[in-house]
């Protein structure tokens, strides 16, 4: 790939805590990746901006316990808007292990939970993009 | 703050250098340990210890101070009791202030509570209450920190989760329904003064149209600036200037108004939270104190009339001797400001009294009862420090919400503290330590250097609005994921011990079903009752108020009072005061 990898980071929601995903813009940024962050966001503004940008992974963030609320409605947007299939979807944040699992089962590439380490994403998603 | 105006630091200096001191230790003891310690050094002390000698606790949240392997009188050497120490209850408050401490009042276990509909949270605030809770603590949902409706669709797919939603005083109602308002000590978490601004009026009107007269009620709201601008990631902020005008307004409507509410509580948790050391999060929040008293001075105050109701917050974590002793330190150095720098003349106006709560992003998901020791021990530490008040963090931190078995654990763990350790029937019971006392003179003067250079780059608004805070706070927080990473920090079950087996998953919190339909429900039949043009034309006068920088509590009451909802009164502030874009964090 010639072109670094552009990825979209965003604050699920109105949740106001941003340090993880502050940490993981510059985690990613530092891995030689393009980011954009666009802080607090609904699914409807996340899709239409990395439409916009043309990212191949979009990363949100909640700590505010509607991951799953607002998780559903972001993988349907990008259905809708014929985006899920070109673009990586990561959800990371405060949640139970259990709703990691459905998570993923409601189409997110990779949830990652408390305790995880920037490298594991740089590399999560350096695997996807060479798919 | 002008240029030519001294720093608090410089002042502090000046009044207290020329004072006469009374060494507590002979110089000849001091000579003759002095003496041993070279002898103990070379012969029973190894090398390998004498060339690291001091070492710097790697902890989550850690600060960078080094530490000695043996503390003697010699690491303070000057030490005079009566200056530096002082009984309990005397200055300069080391020990504590009140002479009985916690003989004379324990400390209130204050556990926060808030999900889902009021109906909710009423219930799981009279179940801590009947279960030995001596405050009630009140957290609300995103939205209505950041001020939306229910209905709105900001709030979409968020209502009632992470804390309970509130639009109007009707919920409000709900919220404290059976709970007598004039018997009960509550602290209702508005962390904004924006929000305070709205919620706050929401309170005072139920307790008007209860029948209770204001100066009855007893409590605290947040108010600070901190959490509004400095700390919390939002879509939309209102200008520092205007945030911080209003923490002052609401300062002194509660002052003219609530006489025994708690007025501004001093941040702290959030902000160490989100990333700064034991010593910023002090000086941060001794700065914004600084600053609101001088305000407030300006406005025509006797200090001793509002600097009784100031109250702090703080975050004890890992470092167990560091949190003992920066309470102490905090508690030496507000003193020390509020006597020589703000000539208070009421005790009461130098105390620094705090409610604490345990530090939540030092708990994991990984092995999630291991939290329940972690935090015990930060809520000992806070009580050897004196902490007037404490909520406990719940072993599911990392999960959600706390289940009620989790929080009842946290309000137990206070209660074993409290009934069972004997702790609580000495005062300072670390006081005179060799260690604790070193150490709590280090903090002081690290915490005043931090408040000098927030003084000197033109104050703490001006701190937040240039984006150095920002900054400080963010490089802080990068370093300790980096240092998480490489194991530096150690982390049980987390990066060292790793077990490979799954432990038994613990119950997760269910947020009840519903609550969001429900509320929208509420507005929907609330919006047509109420009285669309009383509604209008008090939210025509909180405009006008908003507009010429009036205070705006008396306006926002009157909203309250007609049904106006939350969201309708954040949507005002907006069009007033403008919207401000804060610094970015990378």
């Amino acid at each position: 790939m010639s072109r670094k990898t552009k990825v979209l980071l965003s604050k699920l929601g109105l949740d106001v805590h941003n340090r993880g995903i502050i940490t993981v813009a510059k985690g990613l940024s530092n891995a030689g990746m393009e980011v954009v962050y666009i802080g607090n966001a609904l699914p409807p503004e996340i899709i239409s901006s990395a439409i916009q940008e043309g990212v191949d992974v979009v990363g949100v963030s909640s700590l505010g316990g509607a991951h799953i609320t607002l998780g559903i409605p972001l993988i349907e947007e990008a259905k809708n808007k014929r985006v899920y299939d070109t673009i990586t979807f990561l959800m990371g944040g405060v949640f139970p292990p259990q709703d990691a699992l459905r998570l993923k089962a409601v189409g997110f590439d990779e949830v990652f939970t408390p305790g995880t380490k920037i490298e594991d994403i740089v590399s999560f998603i350096h695997t996807r993009s060479t798919d | 703050m002008k240029e030519q105006m001294k720093t608090t630091k410089e002042i502090l200096h000046e009044k207290l250098s020329e004072r006469k001191t009374t060494p507590l230790y002979s110089p000849e003891a001091l000579e003759s340990i002095r003496q041993t310690v070279n002898q103990w050094m070379n012969s029973t002390v190894r090398e390998k210890d004498r060339k690291n000698w001091l070492k710097t606790p790697h902890t989550v949240l850690r600060s960078d101070i080094p530490r000695e392997m043996l503390y003697t009188p010699l690491a303070n050497a000057g030490l005079d009791y009566q200056a530096d120490l002082g009984h309990s209850g005397q200055e300069p408050f080391t020990r504590g202030i009140h002479a009985n401490m916690y003989r004379g009042r324990e400390f209130t276990m204050r556990q926060l509570t808030g999900f889902g509909s009021p109906e909710d949270t009423n219930r799981r605030m009279k179940f801590m209450v009947d279960h030995g809770a001596t405050g009630l603590n009140i957290l609300f949902d995103l939205p209505t920190i950041q001020m939306y409706d229910s209905d709105d669709p900001m709030s979409a797919g968020q209502v009632g989760m992470s804390g309970v939603c509130v639009d109007s005083v009707e919920d409000m109602d709900l919220l404290f329904k059976d709970l007598p308002l004039d018997e009960v000590s509550v602290s209702i978490v508005t962390h904004y003064p924006s929000n305070t601004a709205i919620l706050f009026p929401m309170f005072l009107v139920l307790a008007e149209e209860r029948g209770i007269p204001w100066d009855r009620l007893r409590g605290s709201v947040q108010n600070d600036v901190t959490l509004e601008e400095l700390i919390r990631s939002g879509a939309e902020y209102t200008p520092p200037h205007d945030c911080f005008r209003i923490q002052c307004d609401n300062i002194q409507f509660i002052r003219e108004n609530i006489p025994q509410w708690n007025f501004i509580t001093l941040n702290g948790y959030n902000l160490r939270e989100f990333g700064t050391s034991g010593v910023t999060e002090m000086a941060v929040a001794v700065a914004n104190g600084i600053e609101t008293l001088e305000e407030m001075v300006r406005r025509g105050y006797d200090v001793d009339a509002i600097a009784d109701r100031l109250a702090f917050f703080w975050s004890p974590a890992s470092d167990f001797f560091e949190e003992v002793s920066r309470l102490r330190a905090v508690r030496r150095l507000w003193f020390k400001i509020m006597k020589y720098r703000f000539n208070a003349t009421n005790p009461r106006s130098m105390w620094m009294r705090c409610h604490v709560q345990t530090s939540g992003v030092s708990l994991v998901q990984q092995e999630p009862l291991n939290n329940i020791i972690r935090s015990a021990y930060h809520a000992l530490s806070a009580v050897f420090g004196g902490a007037q008040s404490l909520h406990v963090d719940s072993y599911d931190e990392a999960y959600s919400v706390p289940t009620e078995e989790a929080a009842l654990l946290s309000l137990r763990t206070q209660q074993i503290i409290q009934r069972e350790t004997g702790i609580t029937d000495v005062v300072d019971p670390l006081g005179g330590s060799f260690y604790v006392e070193a150490l709590t003179n280090e903090i002081e003067k690290r915490i005043l250097d931090e408040v000098d250079e927030i003084e000197r780059e033109g104050g703490y608004v001006a701190a937040i609005e240039s984006g150095k805070l920002h900054k400080k706070i963010a490089t802080y927080f990068f370093n300790q994921q980096r240092e998480i990473e490489e194991g530096k920090i150690k982390i049980v079950a987390c990066n060292i011990y790793n077990s490979d087996t799954e432990p038994p998953p613990i119950n997760v919190f269910q947020y009840p079903e519903g609550v969001e339909e429900r509320q929208k429900a509420k507005l929907a039949r609330l919006r047509l009752k109420r009285d669309s043009e009383r509604v209008n034309s008090a939210l025509k006068g909180l405009k006008e108020a908003c507009k010429k920088r009036k205070n705006i509590l008396p306006y926002s009451i009157d909203c309250a009072r007609a049904r106006c909802t939350e969201g309708e009164l954040f949507k005002v502030f907006k069009e007033a005061y403008g919207l401000w874009e804060p610094p970015t964090l990378w």
